[in-house]
């Protein structure tokens, strides 16, 4: 039985033989909108031979690139991350048009250079790897969720080095596609088309290349939510709740791949920050969130904060294995369900904010902020048995 | 004259202490009897109870083996069929509230459910025979029945209380409310309050003046908490009404990006 092909391709195709690339691009502003589809019709200029179909949920101008074939794609909210709906509408989209392969495009895509959009796209169409993940040039006080909780679990848990694990922008092979669609299905269908999906880790246990491209500098989307509570709670919930359920894979001892070139992205930074509401809300959390925490976190930890809470604001330093601790602790607490979910991520907050302005004064004390975060990164791998024993023998454990 | 004489006679005889004998003895038999009787009508009361206290117990024993077999059962059942596989798979990685599995859980709730079975059976047995021993008192009766809804009815209170508590708490330390603990305190003591009405009504103490007690405390909790957060947090509160034009401290708590000093050097978590 036929069915109707749901593309409806408005542009131009007599040029573009066969489809061999999407291009995923969310709602964006018009004049975004014209400069990544530029930037888009230059980097198929530079592959010969490579199709690329662009689909956006947006009426996008057809005549004015006629190398491009242009396509609708389902109407989605505008998210600051890749989403579950995303991947699935990518991957359908796709094998309908016999794409050989994927780029998803984020929000504000239109700050990435011409030159990183091919580099994404030809890791995926060379078939050298099975997920291509940028990895940006951003300013050192910027993206410190990723840098404080994302980044070091990633790398010590899946033994990868990839820097921005939260996907943004995605090159994709058919097959990774399929699996990320394949998870993407399970939230879809119960009604969660904006939950957050983790393509590294899905990458790492499906056993795919990943493959990481400097892109240089982007303008990372901000989330429309103005609770910052809300977000990383729903952000620091969801890589752990995945955590979780691929618990078989990381507790296996893996070999972290050697670094790919010395990072020049973090510079020191000279200006100073006012981390004096940080530091506030951290101790005040400290005198009313304590009996929450005991629940949680061991009493070394708590001994630990309690030295911090008593620290200078000059002088304040978090240690790299005492946060790593943190995290460990509450994600075992994640597992456990020791207190309600919501109220153990709520009860994470204060000590991020701890380790926020902590990270800041090492960078204005001049030292590296990119450094700092391969410390605590590698502090996060040196307390992984750790993470591994009160895993397994959680009651042996117990604080 | 032979009258008067046998009467002196009889009056000068000293008293027979034989007569005396007889009468002691006929008021320990009576305190005897009597005593004979309370035990005997103790010891009716309690064989006549005696058959509802073991059909009591014997209906609990049997609905909490029933409730064992059964939670074996469907545990090695929803196992069979990876029930819990099957809703991860569904449900994806979102939040499973309850701290067990799925199947854990329905197995636990059928055991439970059944003992509850049979407390209810248990008491309506205790009831049935208790009725036909119409010599016993029955006022203590109800609060025997009503006390198993009491207790369910102060358990439940005290969870959410502990809940509610704790949500308040966290939100208003995030939100770096000053009086987060008086806050979070005030919660707890309203819906414990809130409980303790509805446990005292339930178990039909205190009628009128439990409702006037708990009206008065429940008022005067709302009052101080609303007084405390009218006074305390204007600014939050006037923060608030500004957040349609300035989202970015909606909450009072953190915001997304923090300027600094330096151009372009501002704090950005995401």
């Amino acid at each position: 039985m036929a069915t109707e092909n749901p593309i409806h391709e408005t542009g131009t195709t007599a040029s573009v033989a066969v489809v061999s690339l999407l291009v995923l691009l969310p709602a964006m502003p018009s004049e975004q909108q014209e400069r990544v589809l530029s930037n888009l019709a230059d980097v198929n200029a530079a592959l010969p031979g490579d199709g690329f179909l662009v689909a956006s949920p947006d009426p996008l101008p057809a005549d004015a690139y006629p190398s491009l074939s242009i396509t609708q794609a389902p109407q989605s909210n505008p998210t600051w991350t890749l989403t579950a709906a995303d991947f699935t509408s990518a991957y359908h989209l796709a094998s309908q048009s016999g794409a050989r392969a994927i780029l998803i495009l984020g929000s504000e895509s239109a700050s990435l250079s011409p030159l990183a959009l091919r580099e994404l796209a030809d890791a995926v169409l060379a078939g050298n790897a099975d997920l291509a993940v940028p990895c940006y040039d951003l300013p050192p006080r910027a993206g410190l969720v990723n840098s404080a909780i994302l980044y070091p679990l990633t790398r010590a848990l899946f033994a990868t080095r990839v820097r921005f694990p939260l996907g943004v922008d995605l090159g994709l092979s058919m097959r990774m596609a399929q699996r990320l669609a394949t998870a993407a299905q399970r939230f879809t269908a119960s009604n969660q088309a904006e939950a957050i999906l983790w393509p590294v880790e899905e990458a790492q246990v499906a056993g795919f290349t990943i493959r990481e491209i400097d892109v240089g500098r982007r303008d990372l989307p901000q989330p429309a939510e103005a609770d910052f509570n809300a977000v990383l709670s729903r952000v620091t919930g969801s890589l752990f709740a995945d955590i979780d359920a691929k618990a078989a894979f990381w507790q296996r001892a893996r070999l972290l791949p050697p670094p790919r070139s010395p990072v020049s992205r973090g510079v020191s930074s000279d200006s100073s920050a006012d981390i004096t509401p940080m530091l506030e809300s951290f101790r005040f959390a400290y005198t009313n969130l304590r009996e929450i925490w005991s629940l949680v976190l061991p009493p070394n930890s708590l001994l630990g904060l309690k030295r911090l809470t008593v620290t200078d604001s000059a002088a304040f330093r978090m240690p790299d294995n005492l946060w790593s601790r943190i995290v460990y602790d509450f994600l075992v607490a994640y597992r456990l369900r020791t207190i309600n979910r919501g109220h153990l991520l709520g009860a994470l907050i204060p000590l991020y904010l701890a380790w926020v302005a902590s990270h800041i004064n090492i960078t204005a004390s001049g030292i590296d902020g990119e450094r700092h975060i391969e410390a605590v990164a590698a502090a996060f791998e040196a307390d992984k048995p750790y993470l591994v024993s009160r895993w397994r023998w959680p009651d042996r454990f117990n604080p | 004259m032979r009258y008067i004489f046998a009467t002196i006679v009889q009056t000068d005889t000293p008293p027979v202490p034989q007569t005396t004998y007889v009468d002691n003895s006929s008021m320990l038999h009576h305190m005897s009897d009597a005593l004979f009787q309370s035990l005997y009508r103790v010891l009716s009361l309690l064989i006549a109870i005696l058959p509802g206290i073991l059909a009591f117990f014997v209906a609990l024993a049997v609905f909490t083996v029933i409730g064992v077999a059964l939670s074996a059962l469907l545990r090695r059942g929803l196992k069979w069929i990876k029930m819990d596989e099957r809703i991860a798979r569904e449900r994806g990685t979102a939040d499973w509230g309850p701290s067990s599995s799925p199947s854990a859980l329905i197995a636990r709730v059928s055991f439970w459910a059944c003992v509850l079975l049979g407390l209810v059976i248990g008491v309506s047995a205790f009831d049935a025979s208790y009725a036909t021993a119409a010599t016993l008192p029955i006022s203590l009766l109800p609060y025997l029945t009503h006390a198993v809804g009491a207790v369910f009815l102060l358990i439940a209170g005290n969870l959410i209380a502990r809940y509610l508590a704790r949500t308040v708490l966290i939100g208003a330390v995030n939100a770096q409310l000053q009086y987060a603990r008086f806050l979070s305190l005030g919660v707890k003591w309203l819906v414990l309050v809130l409980t303790a009405a509805m446990v005292l009504d339930h178990l039909q103490i205190g009628g009128n003046v439990v409702e006037l007690a708990f009206g008065i405390l429940f008022g005067g909790i709302v009052l101080t908490l609303a007084l405390a957060v009218g006074l305390g947090s204007r600014d939050l509160v006037s923060r608030s009404l500004e957040s349609h034009v300035d989202r970015s401290t909606e909450h009072g708590g953190m915001p997304l990006t923090t300027p600094t000093a330096g151009p372009g050097e501002s704090i950005r978590h995401f």
